[in-house]
This record gives C-alpha cells, sequence and structure tokens, in this order.
C-alpha cells in the first residue's frame, strides 16, 4: 500500500516541478535550463516565511509572486533576444542558473537549511501510516494541473497561448501580440518552477544547489510530454512508478537513472513525444 | 583527363598579398618558447594550475570542433574525460603501476571511451534526428556515468573517488611540458584539421544539415566518427589528469564539468580554436587564484560573463577582441587560389547506373492525418525526357518531389529510382541511387564559399581529405557551364550569404549537377532570375535532357518557360495528376486552363509580373 502512496506522490510531485518548464517549452520551444535555479529560489520563500515566523502555507504563493517576477525580468533581459537561437537560449539560462544559485549562496550562505512543514505528522490510511504532506502533495499536484488548466481554457490569455503553442506566425498574423505571450508564458513557467521549489522543501531540505538534481527530470518529462498537461500528468504518473519500483526493488541508484535513461530511449522512437493535439 | 582551366580572375581588391610568415607560426613559437622557460619563472602553484588547464583546454577543444564547428551542444565530453582518468585510476590502484599497466590504462581508456562514444552516436544522430535531441543524449550520459562511479563501492572509490594510487614521479616542470606539449600538439592539429576538407565539411553540416543530406552525405555517420575521434582525444587528457593529479573524482565525469567546458569555449569563442584555449587557460588560472578570495562573486561574476557573451556576443571574446585590434578573422580561404577543373567523364556506376526506367511512381499517397495532399499518383519518366510538374499552388508539387527524393516521407504507393525502388531510404541514400534535387528556395551554405559549396557538392564522389584543403574542384561538365553562364566563376572566394538571390539559385543548380545524378528534380529554378539567366539555365536544362541523357524533372510556374523546354508536361490538382501529355496537349486544354489560372491560362498572356522580378 504505501508503494501506491509513494507512486502517487512521486508522481505528484514530477508534475509540479516539470509543469513550469512545460509551459515554457511548448508555448517557445526553448528548453529553460535556469528552471533548477527558480526552483531553489522558491525554495527559499519558505525558509524567510519561517524565519519570519509567518503561517508556512503562505511559503508557496510568495514563491509563486517571486517567481513571476523574476521571470518577467528574464524574459525581457535574456531569453528574447535569443529567440532565434534555441540551443543558446539553453545555454544562457543554464549561466542565469548558476547566477541564481551563487546570489542565493551569498545572501543565504551554502549550508543546507530547514524549513517548517506545512502539515506535520503522519496519517493511517489503508493500514500504513504516511506522511501527511506527501499525500497533500498528490493534491496539490491536481490543484495546480486544474489552476493551469482554468487559464488555459477559459481565460483570453490562456487562449492566445494555446495559438502561439499551435502556430506562432499564424497567431501573429492575426494580430496576437505573441511577444506578450511570450512575456507571461516565461514569467508564469517561472512562477510555477518557484511555487514547485516552495512545495517540495519541507520534504527534505533547502541548499543552493538544490533545484540541480530536479532539472534533468523535469527537462526530460516536458521532452516527452512536448505541449500537452495531459501527457505530462500521464508520464509523470508512468516514469514515476518507474523510479519508485526500480528504486524499491532494484536498487535506489538505478531509481535515480530511470526517468532520464527511459526518457532518452522513449525520444528516440518517438522523437516527436508523446503529446496529442 | 584533367584539363586545367585559366585561373580565377578576382575583383580588385579581393586579392590579398601574400603574408611572408604565417602569424599562426609566430605564435606556435612564443608558446612553445613561453612553455619551456615557464619552469624558471612561474611559482608552483601556477604551475600547478596551468598543468590542469591544460588537459581542461584539450577537452574544451574536442568540444569546440563538436559544438562551435559542427554545431552539436554536448555536455557530454566530459565523461570521456572521466572514462580516460578512472581508467587508469582504477588500473593503478588496483592492479599497481608498472609499464604494462599504463599502456593498459591508456589504451583501455581510450578503447571504452570510444565504445561508449560510438554508442552515444549511433543512439543521437539518425537521419531525422533533431539537435535538441542530441543535446539531451549528451545531458544523460555525463548523469549516467557518475551514478555508475557512484554505485561502484570501494571498486570506483563511489563519491570520494579513488586516490594515493602509484604514478609516474616526475618534477612538475616535466609535466608542465608534457601537458603543454600535449596542448599544444592538439592546438596544431586541430587548427590544421578544420581547414581540411573535413573542417569545411563540419562546418557545412553545421550550417545547413538538410543541404548535406540532399547531397549525399551521411552526416550521421560523419558526426559519429567525430565524437568517436575526439572522445579518445579527451580520454588521453583524462589519462594524463590521472596520472598527473594522482586523483580521480565523479565530478571529472560529471554533467557540472560539462557545462564549464562549454563556459569556456563560448567565452574564448566557439568556432575558433585558439579562442577556447585561451578562455580555458585564463578563466581557469584566474578561478585559481580568485577563487580563494571571492569565493562566490568570482562564480557569480563567470555566470553573469557567461550570459552576457551568450545573449551579446555569441561568438565569444577573442573573435571579438581580433575585430577591435582591427584584424579580420584571416579569411578561411586559400580558397583564393582555387580553381575550378573539368572532372573526368565516366559512366555512372553501380546503383546509380542508368536503369531501364530513371523514375517510376506507383500509387504514391501522401497524407497528413486527414489531409490527402498527394492521391494516387502515378507515372512513369525515361531518360533524356524533361518532364515539367505544373499546377496551381497546393497542388502537391513540392510534396511530391519531397516524396521521390526522401523513401521516409510518403505515406503508400512505390517509387523506384534507376529501377531501384527508394523503401524508406533517407535522401542521402536516394542520392546513391543518382537522384538530385534543387530546393524551391535557394538552399546554401551561408557562410562557405562559392568554391566551398561546390567542393562539398563532391564530398559524395571525391573523398575529403582529413589533413589538406583542396584547391582545386573537379566539376563535371554541366554544373562548370551553369557556373561559368551565370557569371559565378569570378565569385569563387565570396561567402555565399553575400551573392545574390539569382546567383543563390545558380550556384545550387550547379551545386546538384556536382553530384553527377541521372535523374535531377528542380524546384522552380528559374524563379527570381533574370530573363538572360533564365535563357541559360533552359538551355542547359534541354542539353542535360538531349546530350546527358538525363531525366529532368522540373516545377514550373512559368508556362512560356515550360512550353519552350519540355518535353512532357504532368498538370496536378488536389493532389492528382489531371492530364499527362505533350505541351501542345497542356496548351489546348479547357481543363487545365479552367484550373490553372482562370482564363489567363494561355502562355502567352502570363502574367508580367515575373519578368519584373530581377
Amino acid at each position: 500500500m504505501s508503494i501506491l502512496f509513494d507512486i502517487m506522490s512521486t508522481a505528484g510531485i514530477l508534475f509540479i516541478v516539470s509543469c513550469g518548464l512545460l509551459l515554457i517549452f511548448g508555448v517557445m520551444k526553448i528548453i529553460n535550463f535556469a528552471h533548477g535555479g527558480f526552483l531553489t529560489l522558491g525554495g527559499y520563500a519558505p525558509l524567510l516565511i519561517t524565519q519570519m515566523g509567518w503561517n508556512p502555507w503562505l511559503g508557496a504563493p510568495l514563491a509563486f509572486a517571486m517567481g513571476l517576477v523574476f521571470g518577467a525580468v528574464v524574459e525581457r533581459l535574456v531569453v528574447k533576444p535569443l529567440h532565434a537561437r534555441p540551443l543558446d537560449a539553453i545555454l544562457a539560462t543554464w549561466g542565469l542558473g548558476i547566477i541564481i544559485g551563487q546570489v542565493i549562496t551569498l545572501i543565504f550562505g551554502r549550508g543546507v537549511q530547514f524549513v517548517q512543514s506545512p502539515l506535520e505528522g503522519t496519517v493511517h490510511v489503508f493500514g500504513t501510516d504516511y506522511s501527511l504532506y506527501r499525500l497533500a502533495l498528490v493534491g496539490l499536484a491536481c490543484l495546480v494541473a486544474a489552476g493551469i488548466g482554468v487559464v488555459l481554457n477559459g481565460t483570453r490569455l490562456g487562449l492566445i497561448t494555446r495559438a502561439v503553442t499551435m502556430n506562432e506566425s499564424l497567431a501573429r498574423a492575426l494580430g496576437v501580440n505573441s511577444a506578450w505571450v511570450r512575456l507571461s508564458s516565461f514569467a508564469i513557467g517561472a512562477g510555477l518552477a518557484c511555487l514547485a521549489g516552495a512545495l517540495i522543501t519541507p520534504l527534505s531540505s533547502v541548499d543552493p544547489n538544490m533545484g540541480v538534481p530536479w532539472l534533468t527530470n523535469a527537462f526530460m518529462l516536458a521532452m516527452i510530454s512536448g505541449t500537452s498537461l495531459v501527457s505530462l500528468a500521464l508520464s509523470s504518473v508512468v516514469l514515476g512508478a518507474a523510479q519508485v519500483l526500480i528504486s524499491v526493488h532494484v536498487s535506489p541508484i538505478l531509481g535515480s537513472l530511470t526517468i532520464v535513461v527511459l526518457g532518452a530511449v522513449a525520444l528516440r522512437i518517438r522523437p516527436e513525444g508523446f503529446a496529442r493535439g | 583527363m584533367v584539363e586545367q582551366l585559366a585561373p580565377t580572375v578576382h575583383a580588385a581588391g579581393t586579392v590579398k598579398p601574400r603574408v611572408p610568415f604565417n602569424p599562426n607560426m609566430l605564435l606556435l613559437i612564443a608558446a612553445a618558447v613561453l612553455l619551456l622557460v615557464s619552469p624558471w619563472v612561474l611559482p608552483d602553484f601556477m604551475q600547478n594550475t596551468l598543468v590542469r588547464a591544460c588537459l581542461y583546454a584539450v577537452v574544451a577543444i574536442a568540444v569546440d570542433l563538436l559544438w562551435g564547428y559542427t554545431g552539436i551542444l554536448t555536455f557530454g565530453q566530459a565523461t570521456f574525460f572521466g572514462i580516460g582518468a578512472y581508467a587508469t585510476g582504477l588500473m593503478f590502484t588496483h592492479v599497481g603501476f608498472s609499464p604494462g599497466t599504463i599502456v593498459f590504462a591508456l589504451f583501455g581508456g581510450i578503447a571504452v571511451s570510444m565504445a561508449v562514444a560510438g554508442l552515444v552516436g549511433v543512439l543521437s544522430f539518425y537521419p531525422g534526428a533533431t539537435p535538441l535531441y542530441a543535446s539531451v543524449v549528451s545531458l544523460v550520459l555525463p548523469i549516467v556515468a557518475t551514478q555508475i562511479i557512484f554505485s561502484g563501492g570501494t571498486f570506483t572509490g563511489s563519491s570520494s573517488g579513488l586516490s594515493g594510487y602509484e604514478s609516474f614521479d616526475l618534477g612538475m616542470h616535466t609535466w608542465l611540458w608534457l601537458c603543454g606539449g600535449f596542448l599544444m600538439l592538439t592546438t596544431v592539429l586541430a587548427m590544421r584539421f578544420v581547414k581540411s576538407d573535413t573542417g569545411r565539411l563540419l562546418i557545412a553540416i553545421r550550417e545547413n544539415e538538410s543541404r548535406c543530406d540532399y547531397l549525399g552525405i551521411n552526416t550521421s555517420r560523419v558526426k559519429i566518427q567525430l565524437l568517436v575521434g575526439l572522445s579518445a582525444i579527451s580520454s588521453v587528457a583524462g589519462f594524463l589528469y590521472a596520472c598527473y593529479g594522482m586523483v580521480v573524482a565523479p565530478e571529472m565525469a560529471g554533467f557540472q564539468f560539462g557545462t564549464e567546458i562549454l563556459i569556456w569555449v563560448a567565452l574564448g569563442g566557439r568556432g575558433t580554436i585558439l579562442g577556447p584555449v585561451f578562455g580555458t587557460l585564463l578563466i581557469d588560472v584566474s578561478s585559481a587564484y580568485l577563487s580563494g578570495d571571492l569565493p562566490f562573486v568570482w562564480k557569480l561574476l563567470l555566470g553573469l560573463a557567461f550570459v552576457i557573451v551568450i545573449v551579446a556576443l555569441p561568438k565569444g571574446l577573442l573573435p571579438a577582441v581580433a575585430q577591435l585590434l582591427g584584424r579580420k578573422k584571416s579569411s578561411t580561404s586559400m580558397d583564393d587560389h582555387g580553381k575550378l577543373l573539368v572532372a573526368e567523364e565516366r559512366p555512372l556506376q553501380g546503383l546509380a547506373a542508368r536503369g531501364a526506367t530513371a523514375l517510376s511512381v506507383k500509387g504514391v499517397t501522401r497524407d497528413f492525418g486527414s489531409l490527402s495532399v498527394l492521391r494516387n499518383v502515378n507515372f512513369t519518366a525515361g531518360h533524356g525526357e524533361l518532364l515539367s510538374l505544373v499546377g496551381p499552388n497546393g497542388a502537391g508539387k513540392t510534396t511530391l518531389m519531397r516524396c521521390i527524393s526522401d523513401g521516409r516521407e510518403r505515406t503508400g504507393g512505390e517509387i523506384s529510382l534507376n529501377d531501384h525502388p527508394i523503401g524508406k531510404l533517407p535522401p542521402f541514400e536516394c542520392v546513391r541511387l543518382g537522384i538530385g534535387r534543387k530546393f524551391q528556395t535557394a538552399n546554401v551554405f551561408d557562410e562557405l564559399t562559392v568554391l566551398d559549396s561546390l567542393a562539398i557538392a563532391r564530398t559524395r564522389l571525391d573523398k575529403p581529405s582529413l589533413w589538406h584543403r583542396t584547391q582545386n574542384v573537379a566539376l563535371p561538365s554541366p554544373a562548370l557551364n551553369i557556373v561559368r553562364t551565370t557569371g559565378l566563376e569570378p565569385l569563387l572566394g565570396t561567402p555565399c550569404r553575400l551573392l545574390s538571390h539569382g546567383q543563390k539559385q545558380a550556384l545550387e543548380l550547379a551545386m546538384v549537377l556536382a553530384l553527377e545524378p541521372n535523374i535531377v528534380l528542380l524546384d522552380e529554378p528559374t524563379a527570381g532570375l533574370t530573363k538572360p539567366e533564365r535563357t541559360a539555365i533552359g538551355q542547359t536544362l534541354i542539353s542535360l535532357a538531349r546530350e546527358h541523357q538525363m531525366c529532368v524533372v522540373l516545377i514550373e510556374h512559368d508556362l512560356d518557360f515550360v512550353c519552350d523546354i519540355s518535353t512532357r508536361v504532368i498538370v496536378l490538382h488536389q493532389g492528382e495528376i489531371v492530364l499527362d501529355g505533350s505541351v501542345a496537349d497542356v496548351v489546348h486544354s479547357q481543363l487545365v486552363r479552367d484550373i490553372y489560372a482562370g482564363s489567363a491560362a494561355l502562355p502567352s498572356d502570363e502574367e508580367p509580373a515575373k519578368e519584373a522580378k530581377t
């Protein structure tokens, strides 16, 4: 039973961690390697809240707001000029990740720090004790997905974003301000990355490099899923399950490689990813 | 028989006086002198840093050849350095230090690196692979390598690596000479290599891989070979590092180190050899001094510099500095002295030998989802035919050409070239069956000169050298004719991006004919050409069909032109052949008049706008 919970919560975490990257990749066709940096940045929001002694639930919204502002600035200064050079955008955003990591180190020190979890303790369900917060993350992942879904399908920004995702030049010809769509997508993607950072820190701890290990998994999931959130949810569940099962039954080291290796193989067989529509 | 032509005439101002001595040679001598005296003038700490930096710089050259020259963004080169280092560390730790183990460690490391590189190459580079996918694989490689080292327990030393094994007992200055010498040798070889035929080919792949593909070049194989060769060099650097430092650690094979190398290359100047070398040496040495005093600020500054250079100076600092100093990057062309020769007439052999039918298209369909662009297209064309495909925009003409030249394109049906079914063959294999394709929009190599482009087109027939730069390009007479009649010959040393639209079209046609095809697909070869140029191309096409007995398939909107030169016309409409007959059949067909251009379909009424496009 606890394995099932592990799979569910791992999938939830993977989804939360990857959705910001997917949004940026889907709309702008660039890989945001600063994603790891944004995750780290978001991780420090709950730390600030903890230090202030505020309600730990405030960490996530604060992180999202930080990401939104920071993402918008970064898009204008770094990403926009690299529109036509997608491989260079990978490098520039990686450099950005280094900058974020170093600035955080200068401010908070390089040590590992702990934050207060909004939900302490365990819950007794179906005969096992399980961490309440990990379970709550499954619900939070659904909330995040629902939130993105509502914005994409229920607002005008969502509509034009979908138009740009499908065919940017056509959307522009129809008078869509695609620069605005790119700016807002990057800002929201960065916001989601920071949000993810804030949500995962209670599971472990924060340090200036905490985001980097997540980056490659998120990157692979986004590549496989192409532009679809539904695909992302599916691949999070499938690859998350594979990761948990291999970690438990074979070896944790192989488990940590599951997503990148399976992802690379899957992309070789199906280069266009597994998105539908 | 190779006939020598009159030397190329250059426009005034492009002729350069020969420099009496090569500035690179001076630089090399200066570097050698510096290296020789350095043990006496540099403090020990500096020497120690330099030894490592020299080895890193060798890996940086490898990364630069892949990324700067060939356009493959790789994070994985560090892993080959790590493999070389670990082969050494493992050997000396577990077996001992002896001449036998030294040789075994060195060559074992190289062999493992090459095997891994081969595997990674086959996975990353296949027909139709995206550049992003190769980067993905190069990212997975160091992650997997690091985890394997972690899981090795006491055998690999896990996260702390291996240290304290016995190694060469050499003084610091000997190591500096050895590693500095290795770097100089690698630099010189790399500089020679990038100026060779093969180096030119790498740039062509970076500039326009699909054009290379349609010139019959197996770009995947070239990239795999390059990756395998460079992995061996990085592995040797790793071997020296492990021998010198007497320590190996998982970070040496890791993703972080892989990206650090990219930073050095980017800052120094990708696409130059000296840039990454200086970049690595300078950054590494200053890091060694500054990271002690300003631990995090230094790395922050490096990150900032990296982002700024990528955004604002994508070519890196060395080219920027060179430009400031007014020394234009020594023009890559020894091509100023290049000439065109007439290639020996030879009968087409092997697969490209003339078949009974040149081109056979049977029941070909092409669907994009639920949209059918081609529906059951059937026709054959013989040698010596000049077949024009006409039809309104969206009729499927270009799609049909794509299906004929790339076996993976069509949804159903059979296509044979010279009696060989193309199956699912990628474009470069179709070229081997005797086909050449010219694209609709001029598709050339922007950064290469005209002569270089023609040389690339000959890659399949005249094997490129790893060492020499072929100065004289032998072309078959039809290709040579195009170059001469369209006035390209005086422009042999001009980069393609400076050519006019019409010149690019002509050059591309010459490149296609340089393949010595016997089936030629031409997608609007005269678009944007002047009337005289068009007449010249028309004459050439007629002679290709009549005298050289080629099968020429042409897409053309200019019906005057079509009627003047075609032996047969096929009219496509909404993905189907509606008429297949002589020029007269088409001219008098009411159906064609209705679908093609409304009532103005008569050749004499062809809109005059085309004439104005000169």
